[in-house]
């Protein structure tokens, strides 16, 4: 159980966090600019400076969460910080726009932990995105190779960007949805539309209700 | 279904978004126009943002579990940092790495506000500050906000006060000129805010060399370009929207 885990990971992260660099403290200045890269405009630059205090911002936001999370927990005498316990924390402290996709994201997590078989395909597709991701330029151009050879799906992903972009969610979710279900090559998929642009790439975000296209979400985040 | 309740959802949160465009236009105040404009820019983008942030985590599959945009093991020693912190279970780091997605999100496009009202295009330290200052939630966060940016930042409220007018003709200007070229394209993107369509600069980047990439640079680049028209559209087409619109 998470419980056993955690008891002996315990003392060993705390060992670590004891001889732990500075760096340690907060997460990988390389992940922080990404995802702010991607609130904002194309042409847009940040300053190092601005990295770095977000950075130190991200660290103290874990903190803070965590330090009433953990409070919660000692009132009510149990020893280990559980998802809800977080989620509790972050109404308490004012992120109330952060629960609703939190809760949505906690329950798909626990829905697949769930189930081994779906973990065990998660985990492919999962596979087959890390490896284009880490594959860089070789790894990009070999799969807009196979992409070309896929153009035809590529262009109904374009479509349902349009219809999202046009303001019409409800619409273009099922269409897309099919389209990612019918579809169950992930690095095709992904990369085509990556080739297509904003796009392609909204089109994509639509379709991510089928096994596949997720793999393929993640493929175009882990480019970003 | 949840599926479609989700999207449903949203566009209301569209509408919303949609709403405060009637009422700019109407707005005769030089000095209060610039500054209730970006704000309402903003507003509109953290919207737009929750209700997508929303739809994307209903998408999450287990290959975005298995591959996080940050280190779980990184995120968990942070959290041992405190030392009442005995035991976490495996599903808190995950959250967390979400969470943080969306804080880092949320606080960078409120700065990036600030940046706008300076006519800057790189985004500074003086620039997160602001958005830490101006954001109740991120009220204990003002402890990292160095001394010198907490007295800079009167300089850029005045900053702001006097380049207010200038700084709106400015974003109108080019936002003007750019959704002429796209007009099919200029009122999605608006609704679409920025932090959606940069995410392709990396790959276009990267991409630089091949044929193939070079096809999806273009590509790129033309939707970099729309997607800040449609940023600064937000701007210049508020004034036609209502027409179009309709």
């Amino acid at each position: 159980m998470p419980d056993s885990d955690n008891e002996s990971g315990g003392p060993s992260n705390a060992g670590e966090y004891a001889s732990a660099r500075e760096q340690d403290r907060f997460l990988p200045i390389a992940n922080v600019s990404r995802i702010m890269k991607r609130a904002l405009p194309a042409n847009a630059k940040i300053s190092k400076d601005a990295k770095e205090t977000v950075q130190e911002c991200v660290s103290e936001f874990i903190s803070f969460i965590t330090g009433e999370a953990s409070d919660k927990c000692q009132r009510e005498k149990r020893k280990t910080i559980n998802g809800d316990d977080l989620l509790w924390a972050m109404t308490t402290l004012g992120f109330e726009d952060y629960i609703d996709p939190l809760k949505l994201y906690l329950h798909k997590f626990r829905e697949l932990e769930g189930e081994k078989a779906i973990g065990a395909a998660g985990s492919g597709g999962g596979g087959a995105a890390s490896s284009g991701g880490s594959g860089s330029g070789s790894g990009s151009h070999h799969h807009q190779d196979a992409s070309r050879n896929n153009g035809g799906y590529g262009m109904y992903g374009g479509g349902g960007g349009m219809i999202m972009m046009m303001g019409q969610p409800m619409y273009g979710s099922p269409p897309a949805s099919s389209a990612g279900y019918a579809q169950p090559p992930p690095p095709h998929h992904h990369h085509h539309q990556m080739v297509m642009g904003g796009k392609g790439a909204y089109g994509h975000g639509g379709g991510g209700g089928g096994g596949p296209s997720p793999s393929s979400g993640y493929g175009r985040q882990d480019r970003l | 279904m949840d599926n479609q309740q989700l999207p449903y959802a949203g566009q209301p949160a569209a509408a919303g978004a949609g709403a405060p465009v009637p009422g700019v236009p109407g707005a005769g105040g030089p000095p209060a126009v610039p500054h209730h404009h970006l704000l309402q820019q903003q507003q509109a983008q953290l919207q737009a943002f929750w209700a997508y942030q929303r739809q994307e985590a209903e998408r999450a599959s287990a290959s975005d579990f298995k591959n996080h945009q940050l280190p779980l093991a990184r995120i968990k020693k942070i959290m041992k940092a405190d030392e009442d912190v005995r035991m976490i279970s495996a599903e808190a780091p995950v959250l967390f790495a979400k969470a943080c997605e969306l804080f880092i999100l949320e606080l960078t496009i409120r700065s990036w506000l600030h940046a706008e009202e300076n006519k800057r295009r790189t985004l500074q330290r003086n620039d997160v500050a602001a958005a830490i200052a101006r954001t109740d939630v991120f009220d204990f966060l003002v402890d990292i906000v160095p001394r010198e940016e907490a007295k800079e930042e009167p300089g850029s409220a005045l900053g702001f006060a006097a380049g207010g007018p200038a700084g709106a003709v400015g974003a109108a200007g080019p936002a003007a000129g750019l959704p002429y070229y796209y007009p099919p394209m200029g009122q999605p993107a608006p609704m679409m805010p920025a932090w959606h369509v940069p995410a392709w600069d990396p790959a276009w980047q990267q991409g630089a060399a091949p044929d193939v990439d070079q096809g999806a640079a273009g590509s790129f680049s033309e939707e970099g370009q729309q997607g800040f028209a449609g940023h600064g559209g937000a701007a210049a087409s508020f004034p036609p929207a209502p027409p179009s619109s309709e």
